[in-house]
């Protein structure tokens, strides 16, 4: 029998892994169990056609913290990322195109030709965007207080972001309280008067998210953002060798912290004893014991799916049955013969492309696009957020070849006619069609092409409902609420049961945050109970 | 020369009415303006056709406050309120959906739709009763600035802190869940059968540019909850004499407070020395000076028109162009000769009685919206519909009736057309669709009145025909409304202050606006 650990992590995913490093650099014996045969979750670089690799799911990062990514050295575990000069690049099918750079003057001095009002309103918000994302920047590591009984620690840490609200230049301390609940078409229009840009920019807003750009509180996701990333133009980090290489990286850290990870070793159940979480069982039957577990799977799946459900009160159930987690997201992935040519892009090849290209020319685009999955259909002309991560790293495919890696919304969970199964490669049709009007001849060019639908990203990667983010990080389900109320720091109602994954505080996008959050709560927990 | 005043109130609805009585009983020597020829604003009782008489705008009546019905003492005056028994939403595959007051009927009506919605009707009366009691105080109270937080400002957080940490574990949950999530998420938690939820997220949306689907209508739900008529919670009910004698009774115990009222008398401009506010300009020249003016209107038009962008400082102008109106309703206002007649449930009877709701399904809700985000009215539009000729005959001619459809959406700004021409076509919309649930109602119109949102702009002064004057989204309520750091009924100009529904607590006929603006000016008063 193998010997009892301390914490025992369920899923390799990244948050999996950061919770597992911390705890071993905290002193505690650690083992992650991963079901699919290779660890990463929702960051993994596939072989999806012979010589093509791509980033499955999310295709750049959300940009991962560089304080974990410091503490757990991980540039010596291999990990590279390249941030694009041009990070989002928005070709119009008719009359001027925008890029958005990471610099911003440079950006408001392109958008100086199409709209001198929207170069001055640029500047404005990337200012004012930045000033709140540096407010809010302490909140992603911070535990978020209890609400019935906050400690004396978590007041003061509340107490210090009040006074730097405070220092606030008193229309950004406003701005904080009017956009978070507000639709981002509202916000968009408050700075810029073209379409393309407004579209843009409100596209970090219903990224991944089942909510169209007329749907209150989608600005908070652009606050979210600039909390990672006070850019305008939002992040555009990629990681060389594709996402798997940060969670290979991230496996090495672990190793050489002491951590025993085990692939192909998929969990059935939580183990309990007397209502406490003593370890996981194995679909094989094997009993992983340790004197806490840490799940990294979403809520749903992990409080419906792995607790017995007489371990928790049924109002609690409930709740976790209520929790939003709507899929929105599909991926299409083209191996391509050669470069694709936007004609929007005056110089084919150059720098434009290689950062994140937004494919949606207005705000009402992107609400009919929402509008098809609210009725359960995926939209005929989808948003999409595409990536040709060949130009920053052609070791992703032979030479001279390329990978296009397209995010594609909107596509629900379920459809109301017919089913994924059926409907797949018309989505795949539906999303090269798109594309092909922006890059005339992609079509052409494709020598072979993955779809993955919100079932597939169900089946094959766990996540329930196909939510990429674990859960809508809407109002009711952030901070001290996500994945619940009285439950954002981290414990469940099951003793000894944790959660580390992107459905706890602060949300999805690969940042390493909720696992690094998590793994100080255990620690503290367990160093109590030692 | 003209006599001065202590307080000018610009706009005789029923904010500028009650804040109005509430200075006069106050010792103020008070003058009230109103543009029309009748009081009450969007509160009125208008004979639009010889012997039938119409609530035009506002048509029930649930949030009146109870303490300003007894400060003022409203009954005395005449306000008398009948109620309106039930909701019945007819649905297009010949079935219906009714719930009335009296509980036992409710359940077996419900249950008969779905026995789970039965039982969880009752605990979600109980949920939102409380959310209701724990949010009403809010209402009362003046929005501290939360960027220059006094001691005063501070205790107010802070009571509304430890009141919320108070409620149960249960309680909490619910209210976050009310003040983020869309009505149809919400009722989604409790129910199963469509047409319930339909139903009840229609009031999620009266008045908002949202839909249904929409997050932040969940709390729309808990402000039609708040209603309380002699001490009932969530009741609704209609005016004797319709809602214009709501603003009579009210104007009648300001004059009896000693409060001068003038009508047909618009305003101009209002008069400005050193950065002060000193009176009024009429339209017709006519000069009025008082120390204080405070105005029931909506902040465009109190700062847009009677002011002027550069006597205001340009952040204060930046704020007011961005607060959104975006009305999303008209109403059509039906003389008929007898009773509509629905398939789903024919003949007269009680069902006529209480409010009748096109509301069939969720999907019918959203598409509805759908309609109005690219900027038509809806093909197939909610409507809420009362006839409250059944509960007070004095309002038509013997054997006849007066129905008052509220239409929603009714986008203020069409794409490719404008009012002007769409006026009648949205008209037949409306009939069009109350006949696919009640065939007869084409023959039994007599006259027809449509009130489109630019009428209510034109003839209410109503800007963008919002009826709350100004939405009701988060970003709009409380310490927001109308605009960040001006939420304390004072405005940049000294010794003007707002009144009216575009301040906290927001629209409907609550008159909270109006109560707490006049304890702000006496307070600032005694300085």
């Amino acid at each position: 029998m193998a010997e009892k650990k301390d914490v025992v992590v369920v899923g390799g995913g990244p948050n999996g892994l950061v919770a597992a490093c911390y705890l071993a650099k905290a002193g505690l014996k650690t083992v992650v169990l991963e079901r699919r045969p290779v660890v990463g979750g929702i960051a993994v670089t596939e072989e999806f056609a012979k010589g093509f690799r791509v980033s499955s799911i999310l295709h750049t990062a959300g940009p991962f913290l560089p304080s974990i990514a410091r503490d757990l050295a991980l540039d010596r575990h291999g990990l590279s990322t390249i941030e694009t000069e041009a990070r989002v690049f928005a070709p119009a099918l008719e009359g001027p195109s925008i890029t958005l750079h990471a610099d911003a003057r440079k950006t408001a001095a392109g958008i100086e030709r199409v709209s001198p009002h929207d170069a001055k309103g640029y500047l404005a918000f990337h200012e004012s965007l930045g000033r709140l994302g540096r407010l809010l920047a302490p909140f992603l590591t911070m535990t978020p207080p209890s609400i019935d009984e906050p400690s004396m620690g978590e007041m003061w840490q509340l107490l210090g972001v009040g006074r730097k609200f405070r220092a606030l230049p008193k229309k950004d301390a406003f701005r904080l309280l009017r956009w978070g609940p507000m639709a981002v078409a509202d916000l968009v229009s408050e700075f810029f008067e073209t379409e393309l840009l407004r579209a843009a920019i409100a596209a970090r807003g219903i990224y991944g998210v089942f909510a169209g750009p007329w749907s209150a509180g989608t600005s908070l996701g652009v606050l979210i953002g600039a909390a990672l990333e006070p850019n305008a133009a939002g992040s555009a980090t990629f990681v060389r060798g594709g996402m798997g290489a940060l969670t290979q990286a991230l496996l090495a850290a672990a190793r050489a912290l002491g951590v025993e990870v085990r692939t192909g070793a998929e969990v059935a159940r939580l183990a309990t004893r007397d209502g406490a979480a003593v370890g996981a069982v194995l679909k094989t039957g094997e009993e992983v014991l340790g004197r806490a577990v840490v799940s990294n799977a979403d809520p749903k799946r992990t409080l419906l799916g792995l607790v017995d459900p007489v371990d928790l009160d049924p109002g609690f159930v409930q709740k976790v049955r209520n929790y939003r987690a709507l899929g929105s997201i599909a991926k299409v992935h083209l191996a391509l013969d050669g470069l694709p040519q936007f004609p929007a892009a005056k110089n084919g090849a150059s720098g434009a492309l290689a950062g994140r290209i937004h494919i949606g020319p207005d705000i009402d685009y992107l609400e009919r696009a929402f509008d098809a999955a609210k009725y359960g259909h995926f939209s005929e002309s989808p948003y999409c957020d595409v990536t040709i991560p060949t130009l920053t790293d052609p070791s992703l495919a032979p030479s001279g070849k390329h990978v296009m890696s397209v995010v594609a919304q909107f596509a629900p969970t379920k459809l109301k006619d017919g089913d994924w199964k059926s409907k797949k490669e018309a989505l795949g049709d539906a999303v090269v069609g798109t594309l092909e009007r922006y890059a005339p001849g992609l079509t052409g060019m494709v020598k072979h092409r993955q779809v993955l639908t919100p079932l597939d990203l169900e089946e094959t990667y766990g996540l329930t409902g196909g939510q990429v983010f674990h859960g809508e990080p809407a109002l009711d389900q952030v901070f001290t609420m996500r994945p619940l109320l009285g439950w954002a720091q981290y414990r469940t109602p099951v003793r000894g049961l944790y959660l580390c994954g992107s459905g706890t505080h602060p949300g999805g996008g690969v940042t390493g945050a909720p696992g690094a959050n998590a793994a100080r709560e255990i620690a503290k927990d367990l160093r109590a109970r030692a | 020369m003209s006599a001065k005043y202590d307080v000018v109130v610009i706009g005789g609805g029923h904010n500028g009415l009650i804040h109005a009585a509430y200075l006069a009983k106050a010792g103020k020597k008070v003058l009230v303006l109103e543009r029309r020829h009748v009081l009450g604003g969007a509160a009125v009782t208008e004979e639009v056709f010889p012997g039938f008489k119409f609530s035009v705008c506002s048509y029930v009546v649930s949030l009146l406050r109870p303490e300003i019905i007894r400060d003022l003492d409203l009954p005395r005056h005449g306000l008398e309120i009948l109620p309106l028994d039930g909701t019945f939403t007819p649905m297009l595959n010949g079935d219906y959906l009714w719930r009335v007051n009296d509980h036992g009927k409710t359940r077996r009506e419900i249950a008969r739709h779905s026995k789970l919605d039965a039982d969880a009707y009752d605990e979600y009366g109980k949920a939102m009763a409380d959310m209701g009691r724990f949010v009403k105080p809010i209402l009362g109270m003046t929005p501290p600035d939360p960027t220059k937080l006094q001691w005063k400002g501070l205790q107010d957080l802070l009571f509304l802190g430890r009141r919320f940490q108070n409620l149960s574990a249960e309680d909490q949950y619910n209210q976050v869940q009310l003040m983020t999530m869309s009505a149809v998420d919400f009722l989604d938690q409790w129910f199963e059968t469509d047409v319930l939820k339909a139903t009840m997220s229609a009031s999620g949306i009266i008045g908002t540019f949202l839909g249904v689907r929409s997050p932040g209508t969940a709390y729309v739900l808990l402000h039609h909850y708040m209603g309380e008529i002699d001490g009932a919670f969530r009741s609704w009910g209609f005016a004797r004499g319709g809602t214009g004698a709501i603003s009579n009774a009210i104007g009648d115990a300001a004059r009896e407070a000693g409060v001068e009222i003038r009508t047909q008398a618009p305003i101009a401009k209002i008069k400005l020395s050193n950065g002060r506010a000193t009176g009024v300009v009429l339209e017709n020249g006519d000069e009025v000076e008082a120390s204080v003016v405070s105005s029931s209107v909506d902040p465009r038009l109190t700062f847009m028109k009677m002011i002027g962008e550069k006597e205001l400082p340009e952040d204060f102008v930046e704020d007011i162009r961005r607060y959104k109106f975006r009305g999303s309703s008209g109403k059509v206002n039906l003389a008929l000769d007898a009773l509509p007649e629905f398939r789903s449930i024919p003949g007269p009877g009680a069902h006529l009685r209480g409010a009748i709701s096109i509301s069939p399904a969720v999907e019918y809700m959203e598409r509805a919206y759908d309609d109005a985000k690219y900027g038509r009215f809806s093909r197939r539009p909610y409507i809420d519909m009362v006839i409250p000729t059944l509960t007070d005959p004095s309002l038509a001619p013997p054997g006849k009736h007066v129905m008052s459809c509220f239409v929603q959406y009714a986008p203020y700004k069409l794409k490719d057309s404008d009012w002007d021409k769409e006026k009648e076509n949205f008209g037949d919309t409306v009939i069009d669709t109350i006949a696919e649930h009640a065939p007869n109602i084409k023959s039994i119109i007599k006259h027809r009145q449509v009130v489109t949102p630019l009428d209510l702009e034109r003839e209410w002064g109503l800007s963008e025909g919002n009826i709350f004057q100004g939405e009701l989204t988060l970003e709009q309520l409380f310490f927001l409304r109308p605009a960040p750091g001006w939420a304390q009924y004072r405005t940049p100009i000294r010794n003007l202050y707002m009144c009216g529904s575009a301040t906290h607590p927001g629209g409907g006929i609550m008159g909270a606006n109006g109560k707490n603006a006049a304890e702000k000016v006496l307070a600032d008063w005694k300085r």
